[in-house]
């Protein structure tokens, strides 16, 4: 075998500034990928990560970083990759406070899993969302039957919040349940 | 400068389930949007589909092939190739190509330098610069003989690149590098 060339450092100007641009474009394409595929997988109901979701989180981010590195494993590239997912972090959070629709693209709306006493089924199941994992939330706040549950919302973040069916007293006087 | 807070009114325009409970929901736009994550997967579904098939490199769709009119050389390599990664440029001659014991191949610059050329097997007996490019002179016996040049762009786009062996029309290629 013979060694044409060591590698493949860059020699001319244009060539560094070129190497130098796709560092930047790796990582402003990892963090913008990634937004958009943890967006795309849903939210999963719950407090904490399940082993599951642990699994997916890791792998998608150990996936993403051998991309996003590539043969550039020196702290400058490090370094630098890290100012610009924050950068591009700053710009998408400034952008969802100037924009409504920007903030409904990147967080989604919360949304009614049950009320009045009636699921909602076309929600729930474009959630992948079931009854149980309703009763989960439920059960935390000692409501041992549906009955219980006068709303039940997919929050955002991806919790299930419960208000209970006795509620309807405290809000009409204004009373607020830490009020003492 | 002044002490007081920037205040504004509290509006009461967030919406309401059961006319009572301040939830937010806006069930157009997420209609809006479960369709859009429904084209979404079919197009992530299609992208898996496109890679196992090579449509990304390193596989099927990937592999291209050209020879010489009278089939003196052929040529095999890969039209698609991923940046950062090896790939492979294997050159068969058969005994059209030599000529006084010897096979002289010139490869353009653009295999070198934008395509990554790392190193030839097996080693020349003689290479020269110019005419951009790189000419290599292996000797070679009767019957067919292989070369390959292991290749590992760097950089993603379309690459052309021309390679001519000794007595025969030079052969033109691209290579497209993915990211």
């Amino acid at each position: 075998m013979r060694f044409i060339r060591p590698g493949c450092p860059a020699t001319s100007t244009g060539e560094i500034l070129r190497v130098a641009f796709f560092i930047i474009l790796r990582a402003v394409f990892g963090y913008l990928f990634l937004v958009f595929m943890v967006r795309i997988v849903g939210r999963r109901p719950g407090k904490q990560l399940t082993p599951f979701e642990f699994v997916l989180i890791f792998y998608l981010g150990g996936l993403t970083l051998t991309g996003l590195v590539g043969t550039e494993m020196s702290l400058t590239n490090a370094v630098t990759q890290i100012i610009t997912v924050a950068l591009c972090h700053y710009i998408l959070t400034c952008l969802r406070i100037r924009s409504d629709t920007f903030a409904k693209i990147l967080d989604g709306t919360p949304l009614v899993l049950l009320d009045n006493g009636r699921w909602r089924t076309r929600t729930m199941s474009n959630m992948r969302l079931q009854d149980d994992d309703v009763m989960d939330m439920a059960r935390e706040q000692g409501i041992s039957d549906l009955s219980g549950i006068r709303v039940a919302v997919l929050e955002t973040f991806g919790q299930i919040t419960i208000i209970p069916a006795g509620n309807n007293k405290e809000e009409n006087t204004g009373e607020s349940g830490n009020a003492g | 400068m002044s002490n007081l807070p920037f205040e504004s009114e509290v509006a009461d325009s967030v919406s309401k389930a059961e006319n009572k409970v301040a939830v937010g929901e806006d069930l157009e736009f997420q209609r809006k949007w479960w369709r859009f994550e429904h084209i979404a997967w079919s197009i992530l579904l299609a992208i898996v589909i496109v890679d196992l098939l090579g449509g990304f490199g390193r596989g099927w769709l990937a592999r291209a092939q050209k020879s010489t009119p009278d089939q003196a050389m052929t040529l095999h390599y890969e039209r698609i190739a991923r940046a950062s990664t090896p790939s492979v440029m294997t050159f068969q001659f058969t005994d059209k190509a030599i000529h006084n014991g010897r096979i002289t191949l010139y490869v353009s610059d653009s295999v070198v330098k934008p395509l990554g050329a790392l190193r030839i097997a097996p080693q020349p007996a003689l290479s020269s610069i110019g005419d951009g490019g790189i000419t290599y002179v292996f000797d070679a016996g009767k019957g067919p003989s292989t070369v390959q040049i292991q290749l590992q762009p760097s950089f993603p786009g379309a690459h052309p690149f021309t390679v001519h062996v000794e007595g025969e029309p030079p052969v033109h290629g691209s290579v497209f590098v993915m990211p």
